[in-house]
């Protein structure tokens, strides 16, 4: 009884939304298409200077995207510098043993994500800032423990030494990197078209409804922390390869777990051209400022962003028209 | 049209068909406090039970037993014959229990049809996404929500939301659908409708157990009614043979009234 089709006639069956349209993906292609060519423009004696600010800015990209893919099952975490430097001294560590680069970067980034399960396990059922405070003190613990290692293992305090990545070519590197951040966007993608979406957008949004619902939260919210720290991981080991020089402190430092986060929600939370494309303005502008702002560029950095996130709470993704929710990729 | 609701007249304390739901000495403690209390019922097969009582008297306890949001303090349960007293929340849905929330709850940045689709692709494991996105449009037409599919549940009317509620959850393929009085906050038309659609539920082949506090709609969609009183069952029957009950007169006593209206 009137329980029915209220429309009457025929039964409605629009298309289902947010499909992988080319339409949607275009910004993406057009970003990662121009980074690709980025190399080749007539670069001048700046060459390798602007090539190694594009090689960072493509980290960051990564940084920010693998951040983004953990915050979208609700897991807000400030232990994101903690993967960086597990990845980067996981695989200066392999290279020591022995291990060919090429393999050492996956399994640098398999064992982050490893530890990062231990993370996920032990946050499982802390929110908000509870859940955020712990993820501080697993960076601090990580660096903590890499710091005491014998200094014949880890270097200690000093730091250590790493061969550079692909005999220090700079072209080679750089093809690396934007390799490696269009095998983040992929990631990303998949998460944003299959089940996983469903299952992390359900708990972000509601975790006890997700649970009655059927959502096996704890599958899940693992299953991000292992995507997301195993990524962050691969842009440890390009910072490691790249910088061939690495020190706790710096690498474990509290900035590379909050720039991230700023990335993601100035560029736009849980898409995936968001924090690519914020990596790509705040890095750019980031020099930029540096080079005319001698002194206080950070103050003016600082500034933007929060002006920015006062007029775009969607951040750029909310420039976009037609954003009613979805559609988004 | 209307199945056979109305078994208010025959006087039968066997038990007919199947059942899908027992709870054996259920008991729920906060401290000192006794919120459930030894609650045994069963519930069959296509049947649709009611549990009411005063404010208070821990239906809405009794329902997070059953939903598992509680662990019992002592007591089991068992679903379809297996003992699911241990099982956390989502294994419940997986085992067959589905939930509809008082305070409509909708997955707040998804669409109508995202929210229904949640449902059905982990209410039973190994479901695949295209399949459960069809199924979640199917669940859409048949409660009159088609309509509003793209719609971000914000956008929709209470009486929508609650269509929503218990779309989402039938989606999940209970075998026993929870509701917790999904009736409140309607108008009378709108919960006529309401009760319209639990119906259809039923009619699909899903047990409903619900919790409600008015008591035309008990009376009209109840097939059997278990009165609840300070954690207690007072007593169980047809809905005529509860409200005839001297104990359960006068643990309403002062809504005499409204037992009867």
């Amino acid at each position: 009884m009137s329980a029915r089709n209220v429309e009457g006639g025929t039964p409605v069956r629009a298309a289902p939304r947010r499909e992988l349209t080319l339409g949607a993906a275009l910004p993406l292609l057009a970003f990662l298409a121009l980074a690709a060519l980025f190399p080749f423009l007539p670069l001048g004696s700046r060459a390798e200077f602007l090539l190694q600010i594009a090689f960072f800015t493509l980290v960051a990209g990564i940084m920010a995207l693998s951040w983004d893919i953990l915050a979208r099952s609700g897991q807000v975490s400030l232990a994101h510098a903690a993967f960086y430097g597990l990845g980067a001294y996981g695989y200066a560590l392999l290279l020591k043993a022995g291990l060919p680069w090429a393999l050492a970067m996956p399994v640098a980034a398999l064992l982050a994500g490893g530890a990062s399960l231990i993370l996920g396990a032990v946050t499982m059922r802390l929110s908000g800032m509870y859940f955020a405070i712990a993820t501080l003190a697993f960076t601090e613990v990580v660096r903590t423990i890499i710091q005491n290692l014998p200094e014949s293992v880890a270097g200690g305090a000093t730091g250590l030494l790493v061969p550079a990545l692909l005999g220090g070519n700079s072209r080679a590197q750089y093809a690396l990197a934007w390799g490696l951040l269009a095998f983040t966007v992929l990631v990303s993608l998949a998460v944003r078209l299959t089940r996983l979406h469903f299952a992390f957008a359900a708990i972000r949004q509601g975790e006890e409804t997700a649970r009655v619902l059927g959502v096996s939260i704890v599958r899940f919210k693992l299953l991000a922390f292992f995507i997301s720290s195993s990524l962050a991981a691969l842009a440890g080991v390009l910072y490691a390869g790249k910088t061939f020089f690495i020190n706790p402190l710096e690498t474990f430092s509290l900035a590379n777990s909050i720039a991230p986060l700023t990335t993601s929600i100035f560029g736009g939370l849980y898409t995936t051209l968001g924090p690519v494309l914020g990596a790509g303005v705040l890095r750019v502008a980031e020099e930029l400022l540096h080079n005319s702002v001698k002194n206080g560029y950070l103050v003016v950095y600082g500034l933007v962003l929060m002006l920015s996130i006062l007029w775009l709470p969607r951040g750029l993704m909310g420039l976009r028209r037609n954003k009613k929710h979805g559609g988004d990729l | 049209m209307t199945a056979a609701t109305t078994t208010g007249g025959a006087l039968s304390p066997t038990p007919q068909g199947v059942e899908v739901l027992r709870a054996e000495g259920l008991s729920k403690r906060f401290g000192g406090l006794k919120a459930v209390q030894d609650v045994s019922f069963t519930h069959h097969q296509g049947e649709i039970l009611a549990v009411i009582g005063p404010n208070g008297a821990g239906k809405t306890t009794l329902l997070n037993l059953l939903s598992g949001v509680y662990r019992p303090s002592a007591g089991r349960l068992h679903l379809g014959g297996r003992d699911v007293t241990d099982l956390p929340m989502e294994a419940r849905c997986h085992a067959g229990l589905g939930r509809a929330f008082q305070i409509v709850r909708p997955f707040p940045e998804m669409t109508v049809h995202e929210n229904v689709t949640v449902g059905a692709l982990f209410g039973k494991p190994g479901q695949r996404l295209p399949k459960a996105r069809e199924r979640a449009w199917a669940l859409l037409e048949r409660t009159g929500l088609a309509a509003h599919a793209d719609k971000a549940a914000h956008e929709l009317t209470l009486l929508q939301d609650k269509r929503l509620e218990v779309a989402r959850a039938v989606a999940t393929q209970p075998s026993v659908l929870l509701l917790d009085e999904v009736m409140a906050g309607l108008r009378p038309g709108e919960a006529q409708e309401a009760v319209a659609l639990v119906r259809g539920v039923r009619d699909s082949g899903v047990s409903v157990l619900f919790i409600e506090h008015i008591m035309p709609v008990v009376r009209d969609l109840a097939d059997r009614v278990v009165v609840m009183d300070q954690g207690q069952v007072l007593a169980q029957g047809t809905y005529r043979e509860v409200t005839a009950d001297p104990r359960v007169v006068s643990a309403y006593l002062g809504t005499e009234e409204g037992l009867h209206a």
